[in-house]
């Protein structure tokens, strides 16, 4: 198949999405759409899949111009869209949403199971995936869910497959088995257009790339031809590197311990004994299923714990629950923003009110002028991007989002900040003046534990970095001894204490 | 194309005051006096008692939740509530009874809820069925009626009025006020709005979830207690079968016109009592207009659908 899109554009109401952006896609090619998050690359690929139409621009297949694209259209072209969300039905089984709208019948016309079944087993069994077709998806992990969704793009001899983010929950050993199926199908005629956020997947899979920068075609050509640095600044605009070997990150920690964890253990993890200091970035990382969000939860009152004990600022913490850890002093910014950290329908102000309401506030009655005051402070400190703070929260783009939450603890002066992936589907710019908040906050004297993946935000923010695998702790390092490399070998268990 | 935008973002974010104002010029044309003094109190003094039920409902949808046992609760307390009153000839007793009672019966919805986990459909359901299933056999197919020695008093409650105004459309008014402030101005109203929201994030805000849940479905029992005892003051006599029967649906539909979400999160109480005023509307301009009373239900259905219309444009 070969691909053009001609000077599409689309605008939702007043914003521009796409302003004239060209994309050529051949045969047998893996494209890697590159851009911030808002660049419109999302956008682009449901115009292609047909989700919804351009306001002008063509698209050409084979060199025919198609005429209002639709799903079924697309789907007809043998062009499958992944999704970043996965789009599977947890209550089906795994044969089941992949042949899910085109299902196979017998003669009379029920579904054909047994058919079924064997397809999609011999899909799954070449991808060397262990997932059986019959299996349940509901008891799948994230990342085997991720594979089915891709086991059913290829399902039907697509020829051209759209992966968005398809990454973002699969470990590294994952990510290389998708690659060499990519490969493989790359080899008979299939071609790829591939967004992700991370350099060494666009540069490990792709051979050419497109840039997109706020809706506009930037530039398109050779992945041989550029580097990772030369990407990353076409895609920012400007130079703006996290993995700056002169970068020099100032240490606020002091010998005060606010946090003192001892042999705890609950569900996902084990015998986990840290302590963390005033002024202290202390980082938790660790793989798919090593116990990180579980006792992140834990930590903050909201999962179990068997055994152990937490104390804060040297008082110990009983019958822990949420409302006991904020009224201790510690703080949550809870993972995947959408699920757990905004109330959506309501306004900026209240959502920045709430911790503040549940713990200190106790009259009855609101006072919106507080609710003001509280709002034009944190907007001050953080520099919070709004038209006003009655509109509610779902206005304001993902970082000023994440801001908002922030500064939902910051009114309640917790000393202790336990942060789950701070960063999570926030752009470039917007995760830098997360880092600088961050680093604020323990200059002021909190202290930090910070629950994240991504190398280079360790390398910005850390001060002492714990690595657990499988629930335990299997290494301690602090910043003269980190490297990708280590912590990598300490998360998959290559090294560290038995 | 900015003030086309403006005004119809004014229409689809008040689309109940805009309905309000359209059926009160249909009502008009059809029947100029519609607009007399004694035909716009008697919106309000017929549309009250469901409206206690409309205000409690709202709290519960607010949070995403619902209630079907409604109708089944104030069938219950208002026949208790009358052998109360005649038995111990006391109105504030019987008052008292009403209050009490539906905060009981609705922690009784709560607790199986929060602390059972059962999907509050499935709860109040059983409730709907369960309650009138005891006020029935309580009742054993005959009314429950206020004595003599009471009637007069007791009937003054409901029917009586203030100066002219009618005293269950103060009630009405009283009510939905204390109820908005309840929403707009309490750290419970912020909360109601949280858990319907987004019950994860409300949780990790430190909101005890379950307890508001629990208070939320206490106060629509008050609200339904307040109805009991209003409905058998207007009545004075109870039919166990047939009392209160369909006001779960009144109201759920009051609440839906108001342009309350049904998946919680967002509305607002004084679109709950503009969504009564307009059931009451409907039925008066039918009633006027000569349309046969079967098509009442008709109507309301259309408009109905018509109200979440114009929320779900909105929402895009």
């Amino acid at each position: 198949m070969f691909l053009e899109l001609k000077n599409i554009k689309k605008n939702f109401d007043a914003v521009q999405a796409l302003d004239g952006v060209d994309l050529k896609v051949g045969q047998g090619e893996i494209h890697g759409l590159l851009g911030e998050n808002g660049a419109g690359k999302t956008t682009l690929m449901n115009i292609l899949a047909g989700s919804f139409p351009p306001k002008s621009g063509d698209i050409i297949i084979d060199g025919k111009i198609i005429e209002k694209m639709t799903p079924k259209k697309a789907m007809d072209m043998k062009i499958r869209f992944i999704h970043q969300e996965l789009n599977l039905c947890n209550d089906l089984k795994v044969y089941q949403n992949m042949f899910l709208g085109e299902e196979l019948y017998t003669k009379v016309h029920f579904i054909d199971d047994k058919k079924e079944i064997t397809r999609a087993q011999k899909v799954l069994d070449s991808m060397n995936s262990h997932i059986v077709a019959t299996d349940k998806v509901e008891s799948l992990v994230t990342a085997e869910k991720q594979l089915v969704e891709i086991a059913k793009s290829l399902l039907f001899n697509s020829e051209l497959i759209i992966m968005d983010e398809p990454t973002s929950a699969l470990n590294n050993c994952e990510i290389e088995e998708l690659f060499e199926i990519m490969r493989d199908l790359q080899k008979s005629g299939v071609s790829f257009i591939y967004i992700s956020h991370k350099m060494p997947e666009i540069f490990g899979i792709c051979n050419k790339y497109t840039v997109l920068r706020d809706g506009k075609f930037i530039e398109s050509g050779n992945i041989k031809d550029i580097d990772e640095h030369i990407a990353t600044k076409l895609l920012i605009g400007h130079s703006l590197s996290a993995l700056d070997e002169k970068f020099v990150k100032e240490s606020h920690q002091s010998d005060e311990v606010f946090l003192s964890v001892k042999g705890i253990t609950g569900d996902g993890f084990n015998d986990v004994t840290f302590d963390l200091h005033k002024g202290e970035v202390l980082i938790v990382t660790g793989l798919q299923g090593s116990g990180c969000s579980e006792l992140s939860m834990s930590l903050f009152g909201a999962g179990n714990i068997t055994e152990g004990s937490i104390s804060v600022k040297g008082k110990d913490i009983k019958n822990n629950s949420i409302k006991v850890a904020m009224e201790s002093g510690i703080g949550l910014i809870p993972k995947n923003r959408k699920e757990r950290g905004i109330l959506p329908d309501l306004s900026i102000k209240d959502n920045m009110s709430l911790a503040y309401y549940t713990v200190k506030h106790h009259k009855l009655f609101v006072d919106e002028k507080e609710e003001d005051e509280r709002f034009f402070r944190q907007q001050i400190k953080m520099n919070i991007k709004v038209a006003s703070q009655e509109n509610v929260i779902t206005s304001l783009s993902g970082g000023n989002q994440q801001k908002v939450i922030f500064g939902k603890w910051f009114e309640l002066d917790s000393d202790v900040m336990i942060m789950d992936n701070p960063t999570q589907g926030i752009d470039v710019g917007a995760k830098f003046s997360i880092y600088e908040i961050i680093g604020n906050l323990a200059k002021s004297g909190k202290a930090l534990l910070v629950f994240t993946n991504e190398y280079p935000e360790i390398h910005r923010i850390a001060d002492n970095i714990i690595v657990l695998y499988k629930g335990r702790i299997k290494g301690r390092l602090n910043r003269s001894e980190m490297s990708e490399i280590s912590i990598m070998e300490y998360s998959t268990g290559t090294r560290g204490e038995k | 194309m900015e003030i086309k935008k403006t005004w119809s973002n004014i229409i689809t974010n008040h689309s109940h005051w805009v309905s309000f104002v359209l059926l009160l010029i249909v009502a008009t044309i059809v029947n100029p006096s519609f607009l007399s003094w004694s035909n716009l109190t008697n919106l309000f003094t017929q549309g009250a008692i469901i409206g206690f039920c409309s205000m409690g409902m709202s709290l519960v949808i607010s949070a995403g939740m619902i209630d079907l046992s409604t109708g089944a609760v104030v069938a219950l307390l208002s026949g208790l509530s009358v052998n109360v009153l005649n038995s111990t000839h006391s109105i504030l007793l019987c008052l008292l009874f009403c209050i009490v009672g539906g905060i009981v019966v609705g922690l009784i919805n709560g607790v199986l809820v929060t602390k059972g986990k059962i999907a509050p459909f499935i709860v109040t359901l059983a409730a709907m069925s369960a309650w009138r299933s005891v006020i029935n056999q309580l009742g054993q197919g005959g009314p429950f009626s206020v004595d003599k020695t009471m009637y007069t008093s007791f009937r003054n409650i409901a029917a009586g009025d203030v100066f002219g105004i009618p005293n269950l459309m103060i009630y009405l008014i009283v009510v939905s006020i204390i109820t908005s402030v309840i929403m707009n101005k309490t750290k419970f109203g912020t909360y109601i709005y949280a858990v319907g929201s987004n019950e994860n994030a409300a949780r990790l805000s430190g909101i005890n979830v379950d307890k508001i849940k629990n208070l939320i479905f206490a106060y629509a029992g008050l609200m339904y207690g307040f109805a009991a005892f209003l409905l058998a003051s207007r009545l004075t006599s109870i039919q166990a079968a047939s009392a209160g029967t369909g006001y779960e649906m009144n109201a759920i539909a009051a609440v839906a016109i108001g342009g309350t979400a049904m998946e919680g999160g967002r509305g607002k109480i004084i679109g709950t009592f503009l969504g009564i005023l307009i059931l009451r509307i409907i039925t008066t301009v039918l009633i006027m207009a000569n349309v046969p009373p079967f098509l009442n239900g008709l109507v309301q259905g259309i408009i109905i659908i018509i109200a979440v219309l114009a929320q779900t444009k909105r929402k895009k």
